[in-house]
């Protein structure tokens, strides 16, 4: 098959997706210089290797891709070949954007629900330091996706959207797929630990947190139930409490300013929640154990 | 009605026990916290996260199962993991994490100590191998490595006494847990000059010293009101996990010795005096000062068998790992004795006892082309117990022994049971109750609360289940393929520090 570039505004073809920045299947022959310089992305870029051999630097670090790889670029990222050219060989990329003022990566035109978006932002998110994955799967959508763009059949419009949707799916499941093993529930929980503590702040839900450890609701409360001796939820409060009594302690953050870093929606509630366990208020708390540094 | 409550401080969570007076379990439960690897040989744990985990377990305890019974708590009693270290600055705050026994950072440090007439004298006053294990080896990494933090730090604890002195505001340590510190002189029970001068710290920054009976220790206000609990609540300082876990097994007496195997594990034998070892790999543990554990602790226990089961173990059918784990064990026992001849060296950890070296690593040996995947599985856990064995006979130069008594949930399986009878050549028994540590601490409780006369009598309250009797046949291949299992790791020695640098190297 010949090589294809859409580009919004200058093909017809993305007039009715004006997400889809750039759509193209390219085969590339020859090297030259500054083919791929580096850039920083404004938009969402997927790649999807078809033949040869890429390296290419992606938030300084650097990557090789080989057919079947799928590279996934986020706003703010960096990415460009190696000594700024592209490699011979053939791939897919897809580029789309995200709309002003949102926190979500998928726009408008998805149709997933809007706790799924949530959980693909977060689990894009949290693995885009790793940004290559091996996903042949996606090969089929690409394709699926071309001809859909070229031939424009009755239902296209629809279709073209649900294969997006489900690429994002297909990406997130890979990712979480590639970091939690079945074999290994510590490990995962571990790592969810991890993610919980980088931001506490957050409100996190029994969902959001199976999400990310790839497992249903209900198995995953189980689970956690089992393996720790609390509620998903009742671990939360554990960390927050604990990370809260370090900041107490340091003498250094204001209450209210400690309460809502940690996760607590209120300077009431954590108070409340932290007297009913240790018998002080945070003020008495600090007061009795504080050091100046 | 009076209970005992018993708090122990484990590797990876947080037991809460009640016992009533009788020695009944009422009721247990226990909560988790994680541990954090942030380099290679670093393993940490957070102070706070511990503490609240341990608050909120025995908060919900108490109020859920305890109260509504009608009892009335009479004594709490602590028991906790070894080894651990905390640097506390001058009002008490943590200087970070502590350190667990299973850190390795101050591999040089011990190696350095190891090898010189000190470590020896050392080693011989404190009763604790030169290992990076212990208070002794970490507090001097970290005057080496963090002079910054060294400098700010006014005390070093292990984590029980910063979970007591949060509760009571006392800091104080018991025998047990400080006679595996590495700094404290096991003749005198006092802290050891020397090891203290090789540390660059003072006895002012360790807590102080007391029998592992002492209970003049006082729960704070706010405490007594959200637990509920009265103002005369007994606090008793206790022990560390491998001597209650001794207690608890009742193996008093001259010829009896215990295995514990869990994730790690550990052969012990209790007498009334210190056990010299010129070869140094054996430790001496205070229960008391009359009530001497002495054992060899291994790092290469169930959690290798677990490391097996994740690699290898069928994941298609199974639904989570202890499934799987079950059906390799299942298969393991269709396998005839000695695995074919496939012998494994299990130290996937490097190894504490009895070759100490942090360096040694895991071989398969003798594979030949008849070889199954179930023979390796069952010559893992043979290995495993092999490993057992010969901690086992380190001690049996000291002590003559008839019969063993086993808990931890790796030896606990009847397969992994049987194994150790014929290996040992010995009857080997199971306990009645499930938990020899908490059931160790209710014993050192009652018995300071007058309801036992000694701790003699205490440890003789304690049932035996099931005795698994050696069978002669199995016996004498264990005894050959042992002899093989022995020479081989002498014969590869060089090759483990070898083979570790090369990994250190490229990997």
């Amino acid at each position: 098959m010949n090589q294809l570039i859409l580009q919004q505004g200058l093909s017809k073809e993305l007039a009715d997706f004006p997400h889809i920045l750039e759509f193209v299947h390219k085969k590339n022959n020859t090297i030259q210089l500054n083919s791929f310089s580096s850039n920083v992305c404004d938009c969402i870029c997927l790649y999807y290797i078809l033949e040869g051999k890429f390296t290419w630097i992606i938030d300084s670090m650097e990557h090789t891709l080989y057919p079947g790889d799928f590279a996934i670029v986020l706003p703010r990222q960096c990415i460009g070949g190696q000594s700024g050219i592209m490699n011979i060989g053939a791939l897919f990329w897809i580029k789309i954007s995200i709309e002003d003022h949102s926190k979500l990566l998928l726009g408008k035109w998805s149709g997933l629900t809007k706790k799924e978006k949530i959980s693909v932002n977060q689990i894009l998110m949290l693995n885009k330091e790793q940004p290559v994955l091996k996903l042949k799967e996606a090969h089929t959508l690409m394709q699926n996706l071309q001809t859909e763009l070229l031939n424009e059949e009755v239902g296209f419009y629809t279709r073209i959207n649900q294969l997006l949707d489900e690429l994002f799916v297909l990406i997130s499941r890979q990712f979480i797929r590639q970091n939690n093993s079945r074999r290994d529930f510590p490990q995962n929980f571990l790592k969810l630990e991890q993610t919980l503590r980088q931001n506490l702040a957050h409100q996190w839900t029994v969902e959001e947190m199976a999400t990310l450890i790839g497992m249903g609701t209900t198995a995953f409360t189980e689970k956690v139930k089992n393996y720790s001796g609390f509620s998903p939820l009742n671990y939360l409060i554990m960390i927050r409490i604990a990370e809260a009594t370090k900041l107490l302690k340091k003498n250094q953050v204001n209450v209210t300013e400690i309460a809502l870093n940690t996760g607590f929606y209120s300077s009431q509630h954590f108070s409340t929640t932290f007297k009913k366990l240790t018998g002080y208020t945070p003020t008495e708390f600090r007061k009795n154990n504080t050091t100046d540094q | 009605m009076n209970c005992i409550i018993i708090i122990e401080m484990g590797t990876a969570a947080v037991k809460v026990f009640a016992f009533d007076l009788s020695g009944n379990l009422i009721s247990s439960s226990k909560g988790h916290y994680p541990t954090f690897h942030e380099q290679n040989d670093h393993s940490e744990q957070d102070p706070e996260q511990m503490f609240i985990t341990m608050l909120y377990i025995l908060k919900n305890l108490l109020i859920e199962k305890i109260y509504p019974k009608k009892y009335t708590v009479s004594c709490i009693c602590f028991g906790s993991s070894m080894h651990s270290l905390l640097a506390v600055d001058k009002d008490g705050i943590p200087l970070g994490n502590a350190i667990t026994w299973a850190d390795n950072r101050g591999k040089k440090e011990a190696a350095e100590l190891k090898a010189s007439a000190l470590g020896e004298a050392i080693y011989k006053a404190t009763g604790t191998p030169i290992h990076p294990m212990s208070s002794l080896i970490k507090i001097c990494w970290m005057k080496n490595n963090e002079p910054d933090k060294f400098k700010l730090a006014k005390k070093f604890l292990p984590i029980k006494s910063y979970i007591i002195q949060q509760l009571t505001g006392a800091c104080v340590i018991d025998f047990s847990i400080a006679s595996a510190t590495g700094l404290m002189n096991i003749h005198t029970l006092a802290w050891d000059e020397a090891a203290l001068n090789f540390a660059g710290i003072t006895s002012e920054e360790l807590p102080a010293l007391h029998p592992v009976f002492y209970s003049d220790l006082t729960l704070k206000k706010e405490y007594q009101r959200v637990l509920k609990l009265l103002p005369a609540v007994k606090i008793l300082v206790g022990s560390s996990d491998g001597c209650l876990a001794t207690l608890g097994a009742g193996v008093w007496g001259n010829d009896m010795a215990t295995i514990t195997i869990e994730d790690s594990g550990a052969f012990r034998i209790i007498g009334d005096h210190i056990i010299d070892d010129p070869k140094q790999q054996i430790f001496n543990y205070l229960l008391t000062e009359k009530h001497i554990i002495t054992g060899g602790p291994t790092s290469n226990g169930g959690v290798i068998f677990n490391w097996f089961t994740k690699q290898f173990g069928d994941f298609q059918k199974a639904y989570d790992i202890d499934q799987s784990m079950d059906e390799l064990i299942q298969e393991a026992a269709t396998v005839e004795v000695g695995s074919g001849g496939l012998i494994f060296l299990p130290f996937l950890h490097g190894e504490r006892a009895p070759i100490w070296n942090p360096n040694a690593r895991g071989c398969y040996f003798g594979v030949n082309i008849r070889h199954e995947r179930k023979h390796f599985i069952r010559a893992t856990i043979e290995g495993i117990l092999f490993e057992m064995y010969s901690i086992g006979r380190s001690l049996e130069k000291h002590r003559h022994i008839k019969g063993l008594s086993i808990n931890g949930n790796f030896a606990s399986i009847p397969l992994c049971t049987q194994i150790i009878a014929d290996i040992f050549n010995k009857p080997v028994s199971t306990l009645s109750h499930g938990d020899s540590i908490g059931r160790g601490a209710f014993l050192l409780s009652a018995t300071e609360m007058g309801l036992y006369p000694s701790l003699e009598e205490a440890s003789k309250t304690v049932n035996m289940h099931q005795t698994f009797y050696p069978k002669a046949e199995n016996h004498e291949i264990y005894a050959q393929y042992f002899r093989v299992f022995e020479s081989l790791i002498t014969k590869v020695a060089d090759e483990f520090n070898l083979i570790s640098d090369l990994q250190q190297r490229y990997s």
